[in-house]
């Protein structure tokens, strides 16, 4: 339904922080691939995704992160997956996703 | 005894989560536990995507619920595009592409997925779980 972005650029371990609260799907993904995208202009580095609040996550949504992957792993950086709930770790699970991303 | 909840929605994204929605206080009635609702939940949502993603301009597309003695149907129909299902391709778990998870999804989260489609002739999918 609705999804916010927070994101803070951590000059010391020289990565992106990134909070995702609310829903990845096919109503806010274009949003969100956007803004990823355009952190990744400023600062090609490391991603931190916080899930801790991403209630809701589908294939629209995993889309934008293998895409937002394979840009960063081209600069031979990585997508870390931090506190992702159940259901959207079932998702990375069914797809194989678990294998690519790193989870924490 | 059947029960029917029909719905239509305009074939556009806001309107996907309404669906959703639906689909997942009906699977709450009938008993589904959590991780089942959930299922439910992102595979209708998923069937909608594809709805949404194939329409033309100015397009509604349906949906109809049946609850029948512990098994639930979703059938989502649209008269969109339609897609070839000749050419669909199972996602490669090992080179994933952004596109073409979503009936890969379904069909590991739903217990019986039909999709009857044709190019120029919309597509309907027919979604089941069986309530243990």
């Amino acid at each position: 339904m609705s999804l916010q972005i927070i994101k803070q650029f951590n000059e010391h371990t020289i990565q992106w922080e990134v909070e995702l609260v609310g829903d990845a799907d096919i109503q806010t993904s274009g949003r969100l691939k956007d803004e990823l995208n355009a952190m990744l202009d400023e600062n090609e580095s490391n991603m931190q995704l916080n899930c801790e609040r991403l209630t809701y996550i589908d294939s629209t949504g995993l889309g934008v992160l293998i895409g937002i992957l394979k840009r960063v792993k081209t600069k031979e950086k990585n997508i870390y997956i931090m506190n992702a709930q159940s259901n959207m770790k079932k998702l990375l699970s069914i797809t194989g996703l678990d294998k690519i991303f790193v989870i924490v | 005894m059947v029960d029917n909840v029909t719905i239509t929605l305009p074939s556009k994204a806001e309107f996907v989560s309404v669906a959703r929605l639906t689909a997942s206080v009906i699977a709450n009635t009938m008993g589904f536990d959590f991780e089942e609702v959930e299922d439910i939940k992102v595979a209708v949502g998923e069937a909608c995507n594809n709805a949404v993603i194939h329409s033309r301009s100015d397009e509604y597309f349906g949906i109809n619920f049946t609850v029948s003695n512990g098994t639930f149907v979703a059938e989502i129909e649209d008269k969109g595009y339609g897609f070839s299902l000749d050419h669909y391709e199972t996602p490669d778990l090992n080179n994933h592409k952004e596109n073409g998870l979503g009936l890969f999804i379904m069909k590991s989260l739903m217990d019986d997925v039909q999709v009857f489609t044709e190019i120029g002739n919309g597509t309907r999918i027919v979604l089941t779980k069986y309530l243990e």
